[in-house]
């Protein structure tokens, strides 16, 4: 299908920068997910590779080709929006159909994009229908038809799923997940929910405050976060990021030390997954009092207070009978990992 | 932007300005034109008064021989009592029917939106005798009554729309915390259609303001003209003097054209927020 | 007892989708305050309060003196006997109406004249608010306040003024005209336009267009305002260029709209052209009767003007004449046009 390129891509309003120098090479056929806070740029550099934004700077390319100059509808992308945007006054046929008609295609060729993209989104029983009387989740699978009519070199998606509820929500990640498997386009897709980012993404690119802080695949960012930013955004529960002191190579936290590791001066925060972490004999590793205790069935997320007034949270078995004023020791899981951050929050390669 | 789009872009614009010109330039001219002496006026209408030319003489006429300033008068309380009445009474009415569950609700609602429909204008025969009935001919009172009956379907069901779709919630705390109903209407409901006053008050306002059925019908006296009546009359008296005829459109015109440039930005806001769809 | 929450999504934009309202206002009443158990209606006084007023002063200034016009046209003076009892006449009045010359010519030269006045209203005044509308309700349009505030004047201003002005400057006396016509090379074409018989009605009428643009202006705007704004990305996206957006996309929905406006010219075109007509022709609406409407017979009528006498009767006919009229419009409307644009939600 085709190949997205983006150089050196900046956006300013009046003066004011919103994405400073954004840089990105998607492949063919890969699925990579925009994911950051509000705010943070992802839909604006959407737009830009849209066409519905300009560019201050930069360039964006596809299949080789400089697009930025060019008009939406000759950039060979196709957009799936937050509200899907259908159009209220055409049942679902004429909406899946209706840019290939302007355009003066012949309606053979219509007809058959049309019923094909229905067939795959399983919107044959409502072709006829309008917007208004279909749910959420069906007008949601024609936006997406058609984007799949148009067929497009680049499927644009902008925070398709946050109009839908949670269950419906997790249905259709699966299903925009089989479409990408079935069509095998290259897609970019934008969300502010970090799991939809995992469970979608080829490759995450992770943006705050217009600028990418890191771009790898989802198991990537979740073993060897840059900074402690996107090692505080990927992972749910939140990666703990406690503050530490070095002393003589031993880390110390909360006046203890808890590693035989030689461990780097420069360390300033320790990161550690909470589901990375289990309970351990009394007295050693961490130890400090339950503040609360969130019993979910299966699993058991537990707030610990450490001396030093620190929170550690931790995800443990379902079966931990814990209560708020227990005392509690965690250390680290076999396959846990420390992640080590210097005082500006980058990464310290571990030894 | 593509060379195309600015070449159409300066055609709509130039679509724009001439019927920007073909709007103002009625207006401007007379406003130029009630500043020149007679000749002035005559042998060249299009110039700037000049030194020759400028003459206030159409002033002085309008000031000293009619009672502009009473008419003015006169619009500004109708105008002002009639649209004051509608905004009050129309929000009344629509937060009773949009907030209260009774009996007849839905009839009343309707009967009171029957009137959007309907001009008022008809029933002017029945009108004028119980105007004269009440004793009321003559009286600035009778057409505050006529216009406020004339604008109230509107004004109702424009709020009660609006009142709609505002939650309950706040009113609903605001009896919790033991306000009786006509404090909560007073101090939560009103402050809250403030977005659609301005939809109402120019749908109510123009109408009344620009009237001349009903002054001339209802209160024809000297006492009691409208500005628009007033206008009319001085019109048909000097309908020869033109300096003084252009001189009072002017002076009709002035007041409301300032108020509306003044005002303009929230009048049309107004309008498009939360205005009618269709 | 459960209280259902009035969802977000209903909107004042939606008003005039559906019937009149009515049903927006049946659907509210279900959800409101329900008495307390052992609390009538009747007890809960400040919901009167709140309606009397409106309902009084609506009932007898507007309502009342509607029916009562359309009762006195079923009823006459015997000897035409001012403060005499008036006497139920049936339907005679309706035979003079339209069994007498005098009375049956001008309402036919007044029904026809309005006519024109409506269907020119319509084709052009309409179209022209929607061109500008469309033009202004673009995104990157610079200026487009003040072309608003521009538009708007000629509506705001008293309809005696406009009468007035353009008279001056279609006078052959003052120049203006004839001399710009000149200056275009079509001096030949001008006329006293108002004082001729054959073009007084098509003048009046385009001073009134040119005066009421801006309220289809500001309906048509506020409308196209409306059309969601990711539904004109995604039809830029589909190809579609500035004037094809408004073709295919934004005019389809405000259909509603224009069904409105329609209505409400009409409604307008009825009853609201006396003012400029009588202030610029006078109460005969002359030149013989050419620009004679609806609006100026019916206060004829009543009212009487210079040698024509008044007959209340008569003139309360008239105005039941003029009530079918706007009925059978408005009927038409609701039944016919409403009914089948259904709304986009």
């Amino acid at each position: 299908m085709a190949t997205l390129e983006l150089n050196g891509v900046v956006k300013r309003f009046d003066d004011t920068p919103i994405i400073h120098g954004a840089d990105l090479s998607v492949g063919d056929g890969e699925l990579v997910v925009f994911v950051g806070p509000s705010g943070c740029g992802k839909s604006t550099l959407l737009r830009m590779i849209a066409g519905l934004e300009t560019l201050s700077d930069g360039q964006v390319v596809i299949n080789g080709e400089r697009i930025d100059h060019r008009p939406p509808s000759e950039r060979g992308i196709a957009m799936v929006f937050q509200s899907y945007a259908l159009y209220p006054h055409k049942d679902v046929r004429g909406n899946l159909g209706f840019a290939l008609k302007h355009a003066g295609v012949d309606k053979i060729e219509i007809a058959r994009r049309v019923d094909e993209a229905a067939a795959i989104l399983g919107l044959e029983s409502m072709m006829e229908r309008r917007p208004r009387e279909l749910s959420g989740g069906q007008r949601q699978r024609v936006a997406i038809g058609r984007a799949i009519v148009r067929e497009p070199d680049v499927f644009l998606f902008d925070e398709p799923l946050s109009n839908l509820d949670a269950a419906l929500r997790v249905h259709m990640r699966v299903e925009i997940l089989k479409l990408h498997q079935r069509l095998g386009a290259t897609m970019v897709y934008v969300t502010h929910d970090q799991v939809e980012a995992m469970t979608l993404a080829d490759r995450i690119v992770v943006l705050r405050a217009g600028r990418i802080e890191q771009i790898g695949s989802p198991l990537q960012l979740y073993r060897e976060p840059d900074n402690t930013f996107v090692a505080g955004f990927i992972g749910s529960p939140a990666m703990n990021l406690l503050d530490v002191t070095v002393d003589q190579g031993r880390l110390q936290l909360a006046g203890q030390p808890i590693d035989e590791i030689d461990t780097p001066p420069e360390a300033s925060t320790l990161g550690l997954r909470p589901e990375h972490l289990r309970v351990c004999d009394a007295g050693t590793g961490l130890t400090g009092q339950v503040v609360v205790a969130e019993h979910l069935g299966g699993e058991a997320i537990v707030h610990l207070a450490l001396p030093d007034g620190q929170v550690v949270v931790a995800k443990l078995d379902g079966d931990a009978e814990l209560r708020p004023g227990d005392a509690l020791s965690l250390t680290l899981r076999d396959n846990g990992a420390r992640h080590l951050f210097d005082v500006k929050g980058l990464r310290l390669r571990t030894p | 932007m593509t060379s195309g789009q600015r070449l159409s872009s300066t055609a709509l614009h130039a679509i724009l300005i001439a019927w920007s010109v073909l709007a103002l330039f009625p207006l401007v001219l007379i406003v130029i034109n009630s500043w020149k002496s007679r000749g002035g006026i005559f042998r060249e209408p299009l110039a700037l008064p000049g030194a020759e030319t400028f003459s206030a003489k159409g002033y002085a006429a309008v000031l000293t021989n009619s009672d502009f300033p009473l008419f003015f008068g006169n619009s500004l309380i109708v105008t002002g009592v009639s649209l004051l009445l509608i905004l009050l009474f129309g929000a009344m009415a629509a937060h009773a029917l949009s907030e209260y569950r009774f009996r007849g609700n839905t009839l009343l609602g309707l009967y009171l939106i029957l009137g959007i429909m309907v001009p008022i204008r008809i029933g002017t025969v029945a009108l004028l005798e119980l105007i004269v009935d009440l004793n009321l001919a003559n009286t600035l009172t009778a057409l505050i009554l006529v216009y406020t009956a004339q604008g109230l379907p509107i004004a109702v069901f424009i709020f009660s729309e609006f009142l709609r779709s505002v939650s309950r919630e706040i009113k609903d705390s605001a009896r919790i915390d033991g306000l009786s109903e006509y404090r909560i209407f007073f101090e939560v409901v009103v402050p809250l259609v403030r977005p659609v006053i301005a939809t109402v008050a120019v749908f109510s306002m123009i109408p009344i303001w620009n009237d001349l059925w009903f002054p001339l019908i209802l209160s024809p006296g000297e006492d009691t003209r409208t500005v628009t009546l007033g206008v009319q009359q001085f019109i048909g008296q000097y309908n020869v003097d033109w300096g003084a005829v252009l001189a009072a459109l002017s002076v009709a015109i002035l007041p409301v054209l300032v108020m509306y440039v003044v005002f303009s930005r929230q009048l049309i806001r107004g309008i498009t927020a939360g205005a009618v769809k269709g | 007892m459960r209280r259902r929450t009035w969802t977000a999504g209903t909107s004042p934009s939606d008003a005039f989708q559906g019937e009149a309202g009515a049903v927006a206002l049946v659907s509210a009443s279900r959800d409101a305050v329900r008495p307390a158990p052992g609390e009538r209606a009747a007890s809960r006084h400040y919901i009167w309060v709140f309606l009397a007023p409106a309902t009084l002063i609506y009932t007898v200034f507007a309502i009342y003196p509607i029916v009562e016009s359309l009762r006195l046209s079923l009823f006459d003076r015997p000897d035409g006997v001012v403060g005499g009892t008036d006497a139920f006449v049936g339907l005679a009045n309706y035979a003079r109406l339209f069994g007498e010359p005098y009375w049956v010519d001008q309402f036919t030269n007044a029904f026809a004249n309005n006519l024109v006045l409506f269907v020119m209203h319509l084709l052009i005044q309409n179209p022209i608010a929607l061109a500008l509308a469309a033009i202004l309700s673009t995104p990157t349009l610079r200026g487009a306040a003040t072309y608003r505030t521009i538009f708007f004047l000629p509506t705001l201003l008293s309809v005696v003024v406009v009468g007035f002005i353009w008279q001056l400057i279609l006078s052959p006396l003052w120049g203006i005209t004839p001399d710009a016509l000149a200056a275009i090379g079509l001096g030949d074409w001008f006329a006293p336009w108002l004082g001729l018989e054959s073009s007084a009605l098509t003048t009046i009428t385009l001073i009134s267009i040119w005066q009421y643009v801006g309220i289809p202006l500001m309906l048509f705007y506020a409308g196209l305002l409306n059309v969601p704004e990711e539904v004109i990305e995604a039809a830029r996206i589909d190809g579609l260029t500035g004037f094809w957006i408004f073709w295919k996309v934004k005019l389809p929905l405000i259909l509603p709209t224009l069904g409105l406006v329609t209505i409400l010219t009409y409604i307008g075109n009825f009853t609201a052209s006396f003012d400029l007509i009588y202030s610029v022709q006078g109460g005969l609406a002359g030149p013989d009767g050419s620009t004679d409407v609806m609006g100026t017979f019916l206060f004829r009528s009543f009212f009487g003007f210079q040698s024509q006498q008044g007959d209340i009767h008569m003139g309360a006919t008239v105005a039941s004449m003029l009530f079918v009229i706007i009925l059978v419009g408005v009927g038409a409307y609701l039944f016919g046009v409403q009914r089948r644009l259904r709304r986009y939600d």
